[in-house]
């Protein structure tokens, strides 16, 4: 029962940074219609960015909210750069630029900050306490804590500002939102901004677990793309609740199906992709569309 | 048409339509201000169309003025802020939001916030039906009710000018009457000019000062809407009544 | 003989850069190295991949980020075939294909109820998945280390005539190989072009433009999209096979998720729904990385560290960057390029009036 719950907790805590990676990528499917392949890579990137910060001396919880500030300039600029020019373009040439954009950041980040894995310093000590006579880790907490309140913030900011309510409206009907004087361009100019800094918080409390090293993200990607295919791809909740589901299910599935090995647990998320796609389009809280002719 | 009284919007020799397909060829017309000038004509003659000129959704030649500026190269968000509202075919009802939410996008610009206070009680004053679906989705109202929260978040942009776009299309006669004299209510106490594109040409008669009559994307007819209600020809040929 | 005649001469040009574009690729190992011979065989290789991909992508609509993992059904079958089973090499390639044909037919299926994003986000999770997969039955597929597989003897007549022809050296497995290749993917290359041409091309078109209303033609949509697939599938899966056999090993990280995006960033680049478009792709997808790598670290004036980090990220960067500027500037690839330009040159030349831009649309993308 103890292991359960450790395992449990444990898989809560990869939720978290499946759910705050998932919430990216909604916000911008949301905005754009697309997916964005290069969410994970952006993630990636911030964490360099934080990573260098912190070894110039600044203090952790400076480089977090800093690097999420930087994080979220460099969204806005992407969209206004790259995005913009091809805003009407199909959906695959879309996906071919996010999937450019991708690549180019990587070897960017190769290239700025090597290839050599590095040790990512987290604020939460690895010693564990315990709990209910389980042993939960600070670690895991502390990233359950901080994805907790980013993913509230963002909340808050989308449901009880204007500007949030600005940004829902660009995002699902854009023609009708110009013509209420929102602007419309630099809405969604916000929307990639907060993925992006959303996506940061991701990469940054993933690092320390993992080896802090360019290809950090790939496999992160797969499973943000699990959680919000199973939320519903267009529900930033589902991006949550799929983000935990996600988490709690690749962790027990690694524990205790003696078949699945470290490596293979990325095929359960491929499954619970195929699986959702297969069975319920929309996800748990989507809404079918109406295909219009 | 009506020099003097100081038109609002003016709109001379206006072209333009959807990509290589043209669809207005030349249309003039002129809203003094605080008055309600209605447009008609049958389907495709380029009403709509012109009202998404003046709202800068699509691209046009010729010269639109509104309050003496021009609007050309205006972005559609800054035609709206200084004073156009639209409310287009189809209401352009954000139904992923909810009817306050719609609301509040109207008012969003304004600073004036007892103003806007008090725009809020009178908007439910002529619409009680939203205060009771205020926190509900938009899109569970029916349709007439879209059409009132379409007003109703109209008026809360206090604009000079609004374009009602087909305000009667799918709703029912008791209805479309309950907003035209809402509109006509608006018109009076706002001093908000209206210019009302309309396929029953017969209630936008009733409700305008004056009319022009569409065909084939260019004026055919115009007039004051009491002369043109009296000629017989006039409404046989153009106004099918 | 007159109809003959009659036929060349009206011939439209491009045919006759058809013929001569044949005639480069037939003669060319005779003039340049085994080595690069060897090289221009993966030219083809991802050709014939990116013809597949092609039909999938530029005539049904469908994306696919996952050919990769074709291409590795298709490598791996042929050399479990020769490495334990001792079949030839040449049956092991259109057995391969077949079977990934099969695979690509099944995996059709549920794509049906997959809208564009969808199917891009599956196919992609395949291909990230696929060299784990592979890894796991290591006494099929020889988990990590892979599978080897024995160059191929050309056979005595091939010996013979490329010897008449040069008067050199005896032919190499690479070159032989090559000849293979460049058959199977000129027999592809006819295949996928009658495909295109009749009826299956139009009915795809029709489906990938407006599919509500090619279902109101009565055009089965779900068995030509499911076709589509086995179609693409088929070829990734001979090209993988060939894929396997000239580079002598199999390996799960032959195929990693980069090389799925690759070929589908090749296909898009040559020109979707065009006919010279895979070619252009393979030479695109083949080259673009070395050149971009040699590139700067043959210029002197860069230093050392830069460019040997250069080494690893350039290419990347080179590649990203160059994508997206072509996606901004010419969305329909690099021969949707060449055909705007070459019909507005036209048009030019005819002197056609100014109805508008006065320029011929190139073929819609709607996916």
């Amino acid at each position: 029962m103890q292991e359960l719950t450790q395992q449990v907790v444990s898989g809560l805590a990869n939720g978290g940074i499946f759910a705050s990676l998932a919430l990216a990528l909604v916000l911008i499917y949301n905005a754009m219609g697309l997916v964005n392949f290069a969410q994970g890579e952006m993630a990636m990137f911030a964490t360099f960015i934080a990573f260098t910060l912190i070894n110039h001396g600044f203090s952790y919880w400076f480089a977090l909210p800093l690097t999420v500030a930087i994080a979220f300039a460099g969204g806005v600029l992407i969209q206004r750069v790259v995005i913009r020019p091809v805003e009407r373009a199909p959906v695959l040439t879309l996906v071919i630029v996010t999937l450019g954009l991708a690549t180019l950041i990587n070897g960017a980040a190769g290239f700025l900050f090597g290839y050599v894995p590095r040790v990512f310093p987290s604020p939460f000590s690895v010693s564990t306490v315990n709990l209910l006579g389980a042993y939960l880790s600070y670690q895991d907490m502390g990233v359950i804590v901080v994805s907790g309140v980013v993913l509230v913030l963002i909340y808050l900011l989308l449901q009880r500002t204007t500007i949030g309510l600005m940004m829902r409206a660009a995002a699902h009907h854009r023609e009708a939102s110009r013509l209420l004087g929102v602007r419309v361009s630099w809405m969604l100019a916000l929307g990639w901004g907060l993925a992006s800094a959303v996506g940061a918080v991701s990469g940054i409390m993933v690092a320390p677990v993992l080896v802090l090293e360019p290809n950090l993200m790939q496999t992160i990607i797969i499973y943000a793309f699990a959680a919000a295919v199973l939320g519903g791809i267009e529900s930033p909740l589902g991006a949550v609740v799929g983000g935990l589901i996600v988490g709690v299910t690749v962790n027990l599935a690694g524990a205790y199906i003696p078949f699945v090995g470290g490596d293979l647990q990325l095929a359960v998320a491929l499954a619970i992709i195929v699986g959702v796609l297969i069975v319920k389009p929309n996800g748990l809280f989507g809404r079918p569309s109406v295909r219009n002719v | 048409m009506t020099a003097g009284a100081a038109n609002l919007l003016e709109l001379v020799d206006v072209r333009g339509g959807y990509g290589p397909t043209s669809v207005l060829h030349g249309v003039s017309l002129q809203v003094p201000e605080g008055s309600i000038v209605s447009l008609l004509g049958a389907n495709g003659a380029g009403k709509t169309t012109t009202l998404r000129a003046i709202t800068g959704v699509i691209h046009w030649t010729g010269d639109i003025r509104f309050a003496g500026h021009s609007l050309r190269r205006m972005a559609t968000e800054d035609i709206v802020s200084s004073g156009i509202t639209h409310v287009p075919e189809g209401r352009g009802i954000l139904t992923e939001l909810t009817v306050d939410e719609n609301l509040r996008l109207g008012a969003h610009k304004r600073k004036d916030r007892d103003a806007v206070r008090k725009d809020y009680d009178r908007v439910f004053e002529y619409f009680p039906v939203l205060r009771e679906r205020r926190r509900l989705s938009a899109s569970t109202l029916s349709g007439g009710e879209q059409q009132m929260l379409a007003v109703a978040r109209a008026l809360l942009m206090k604009p000079r000018l609004m374009l009602l776009d087909e305000p009667s299309l799918g709703l029912a006669p008791m209805v479309v009457r309950s907003i035209f004299e809402i509109i006509r209510s608006i018109n009076q106490s706002d001093h908000v000019a209206v210019l009302l594109v309309e396929q029953n040409a017969r209630l936008a008669l009733e409700l305008s000062s004056d009319a022009y009559v569409l065909e084939v994307g260019r004026v055919a007819v115009s007039g004051k809407s009491a002369e043109l209600q009296g000629q017989e020809s006039v409404r046989r040929s153009y106004l099918g009544y | 003989m007159q109809l003959i005649q009659q036929r060349l001469r009206t011939a439209p040009p491009r045919y006759w850069l058809v013929l001569v574009v044949a005639l480069f690729f037939v003669g060319l190992p005779t003039v340049v190295s085994s080595f690069q011979s060897s090289e221009w065989t993966q030219v083809l290789i991802f050709a014939i991949v990116i013809m597949g991909l092609n039909i999938l992508v530029g005539y049904s609509g469908q994306i696919s980020l996952g050919h990769g993992a074709l291409m590795a059904v298709g490598a791996y079958t042929s050399a479990i075939l020769i490495h334990r089973y001792h079949v030839d090499y040449l049956v092991t390639i259109p057995i391969a294909g077949l079977l990934t044909g099969l695979v690509g037919f099944l995996l059709g299926i549920p794509a049906l109820r997959l809208s564009a994003l969808y199917l891009a986000l599956a196919t992609f999770a395949l291909a990230v998945v696929t060299p784990s997969l592979i890894k796991r039955p290591v006494e099929l597929t020889g988990g990590v280390q892979g599978i080897l597989i024995a160059a191929p003897d050309p056979p005595q007549f091939a010996k013979d005539a490329f010897a008449a022809i040069t008067g050199g050296p005896a032919m190499t497995s690479d070159q032989w190989m090559y000849y293979v290749s460049l058959f199977l993917a000129l027999l592809l290359f006819w295949f996928a072009w009658n495909i295109v041409r009749h009826r299956p091309g139009r009915a795809m078109r029709a489906i990938r433009d407006r599919e509500v209303a090619a279902a109101t033609f009565g055009i089965n949509i779900a068995a030509y999209k499911t076709m589509a697939f086995g179609i693409s599938a088929f070829y990734a899966g001979v090209a993988g096979a060939l894929y396997g056999v000239t580079s002598g090993f199999v390996s799960p990280d032959s195929f990693p998720l980069a090389l799925s995006f690759q070929l589908l960033v090749g296909t898009v680049i040559g020109g979707l729904a065009s006919i010279a478009g895979p070619l252009v792709g393979g030479i695109f997808t083949f080259w673009l990385p070395i050149i971009s790598s040699q590139f700067v670290s043959s210029q002197p004036w860069i230093p050392a560290q830069i460019a040997s980090a250069f080494q690893k990220a350039g290419p990347a960067v080179t590649y990203g960057a160059l994508l997206i500027v072509i996606m901004i500037f010419a969305p329909n690839g690099i021969v949707g390029l060449v055909v705007a330009g070459y019909a507005r040159l036209q048009a030019r030349l005819r002197g056609a009036g100014d109805r508008g831009t006065g320029q011929m649309p190139p073929d819609p993308q709607t996916v």
